[in-house]
């Protein structure tokens, strides 16, 4: 087992030094592009936590993305120059100045009803905070809801499903703070003192890539620790668990909030490297596609998943541009995920699992049968 | 006579006007092994659920020694001291036969306190000695859904024995298992004995002659009979209620 832990580790470390020298062939238009696939491969880790940890298939995690998205988008569209354009010293978003009912103050307190939510984003740091407490604080709201009624599996995962949709339909409806359906544009560089974050420049790439490294390295961590294997033995049987002590809702809400809580962060990057938040990030399809990406990746491996995420983007980024199959590519993306399901049901990372214990069952018993290697490789979970 | 460790007083559970259990009243010993005896329908697991907090009482009172625990939820009713083992074997299949163990010895329930790597010496010892009670050693890296029936028993008897409750409910534990499994699990409740406060609910006789001290019988939700092997067997009442004119067996 141990040899087994040192391989995972070397696994880990060849990834990131991989995403670590990206910047060495990558011109900056494919440098930006890696970057948001990098972001997606953070998605990826935060669908693993609750689908393949806990056992919570969420079909909204794009919620949490949306809103640690718009979050941060509130405190750079105010850092924009579009906002200070209209001769005031005071930041105003430009869609409230054209949607301003004529001789209204032109000032963030009181240009429309709602526009005074704005106020405190003028502080880029109070927009990073919120892009993490509003999904936390989203989650454990509907964790503690859903988990103490005890509702479970196909139940959770409609509830969270509707949750999405419906939080979309408010935020378009929400015009006048929210910009509806044209989402927040035009905004400012994310800054970290006098440093400007220029998505196309190479500090841009690593500031995702290092975080998303820490990611990694954290939620695996934590699925290590006695309390992430406690949340793996609720998730096979949540009775057995509560008649053994464990306050089983307690559990669940805590690991579904720090997977919103990655997917926020998520959203703030994504936000940092595409400079726009839009209500498609709470799109039904795009929270679907995350589930896919981790069912592809592996949903119980954490690495797994976060390589399904960026592997499967640049399949579609590539394929989509190559003349031929510029019509077909959904149709390939589709194929890939059935034949995944059906041939590779723990995904990559379950082949990449049974092809290690192969080799290892090679070396150290050269005389054993293989019954003892397909055991051997389902321990490996 | 040795303190009492669990009393249950004219404890009932109403379904819908339908009394599956009513006004029982019962009270077990420190280190007893008790059996419940009865027909289908009896109430027998009912009795455990109500105990256990599965199911909400209507009526009645469950103490562990001093402690009401009547109707807690289920988690603290097991930190408070009462584990349970189903009828139906429930551990964690796609955890390994020592993670499973080991998720059982956990001692503080929180899940801050969790937040840490690794288990204590006294743990590892703990789950050593219980993977060699019930006889899993050669297993124990082994994935739990790859037990066999009898194995996975064993495997939530073994939970029970590392979460190491004062008083242990067990709901059929030889349900489905060859005649040397059930002399092997006799062998491990056996064991038991002295330690923990055992409840069994069993149908199989040889088994119950095995482990039995005191038998408690029950009919239609109340308690018939009480008392060891021999009385039960000679009781007119449970003969006619339960065991028919051929006796016991």
């Amino acid at each position: 087992m141990s040899e087994k832990r040192r391989i995972e580790t070397a696994i880990y470390l060849a990834f990131f030094a991989l995403i670590m020298c990206a910047p060495i062939i990558l011109d900056p238009f494919w440098l930006n592009r890696i970057a948001k696939y990098l972001v997606f491969g953070m998605l990826g880790v935060a669908v693993a936590l609750s689908w393949g940890y806990a056992g919570i298939l969420n079909l909204g995690q794009g919620l949490f993305f949306g809103a640690g998205a718009y979050m941060l988008a509130m405190s750079l569209k105010l850092a924009s120059p579009t906002s200070l354009q209209q001769g005031s010293d005071k930041p105003v978003p430009d869609f409230m100045l054209w949607n301003a009912e004529p001789g209204s103050l032109t000032d963030l307190c009181c240009i429309n009803k709602a526009s005074f939510l704005w106020l405190p984003f003028q502080h880029q740091w109070f927009g990073m905070l919120m892009g993490l407490v509003v999904p936390v604080a989203i989650a454990t709201v509907i964790g503690v809801i859903v988990f103490r009624k005890r509702i479970a599996g196909v139940f959770v995962s409609i509830i969270t499903l509707a949750l999405v949709l419906l939080v979309r339909l408010v935020v378009i409806d929400a015009q006048p703070v929210t910009n509806g359906f044209n989402g927040l544009t035009d905004l400012g560089w994310f800054r970290i003192g006098d440093f400007e974050f220029d998505p196309y420049i190479v500090p841009t790439y690593y500031l995702v890539a290092v975080s998303l490294c820490l990611v990694l390295a954290a939620a695996r961590l934590l699925i290590e620790t006695r309390a992430g294997l406690i949340l793996q033995a609720i998730r096979d049987d949540q009775n057995r668990a509560r008649y053994l002590g464990f306050d089983v809702p307690l559990y669940q809400t805590f690991f579904f909030a720090v997977s919103a809580a990655i997917a926020g962060l998520a959203g703030m990057f994504y936000v940092v490297v595409s400079e726009f938040a839009s209500p498609t990030f709470m799109d039904l399809t795009f929270s679907i596609t995350m589930v896919v990406w981790a069912a592809v990746g592996g949903r119980s491996s954490i690495l797994g998943a976060c390589i399904g995420a960026i592997l499967i983007n640049m399949i579609s980024a590539t394929v989509s541009e190559t003349a031929g199959f510029a019509e077909a590519w959904k149709v390939i993306i589709g194929l890939i995920f059935v034949l995944v399901v059906l041939y590779l049901p723990r995904g990559l990372a379950g082949l990449a699992h049974d092809l290690i214990d192969r080799l290892l069952a090679r070396r150290n018993t050269p005389s054993r049968g293989t019954a003892e290697v397909s055991d051997a490789s389902q321990l490996a979970e | 006579m040795g303190q009492i460790a669990l009393t249950i007083d004219g404890l009932g559970g109403d379904f819908g006007g339908y009394k599956a259990v009513n006004n029982v009243s019962l009270t077990v010993e420190d280190g007893e092994l008790r059996v419940l005896l009865g027909a289908n329908g009896a109430g027998k697991t009912t009795l455990m659920d109500l105990v256990s907090g599965k199911t909400r009482s209507t009526e009645g009172r469950v103490f562990l020694h001093d402690n009401d625990i009547t109707n807690w939820e289920e988690h603290k009713i097991a930190r408070a001291g009462v584990g349970r083992k189903f009828q139906i074997p429930s551990i964690f299949k796609d955890l390994s036969v020592r993670r499973n163990l080991e998720v059982a010895s956990c001692r503080n329930p929180g899940v801050l306190a969790n937040l840490r790597f690794g288990f204590s010496q006294q743990a590892r010892q703990d789950v050593d000695r219980v993977l060699e009670l019930i006889g899993l050693t050669e297993e124990s890296n082994r994935l739990a859904a790859y037990l066999s029936h009898g194995q996975t028993q064993w495997l939530e008897l073994g939970l029970l024995i590392t979460q190491n409750p004062k008083v242990i409910l067990l709901d059929e534990p030889t349900a489905g298992m060859t005649q040397a499994e059930t002399h092997k699990t006799s062998q491990i409740v056996n064991s038991l004995k002295g330690k923990h406060t055992v409840i069994v609910v069993e149908h199989d006789m040889a088994f119950v002659r095995e482990i039995a001290e005191r038998i408690t019988v029950l009919h239609l939700g109340q308690v018939l009979a009480e008392g060891n092997v021999e009385q039960i067997e000679t009781n007119p009442k449970v003969r006619e209620a339960y065991l028919g004119s051929k006796g016991i067996g």
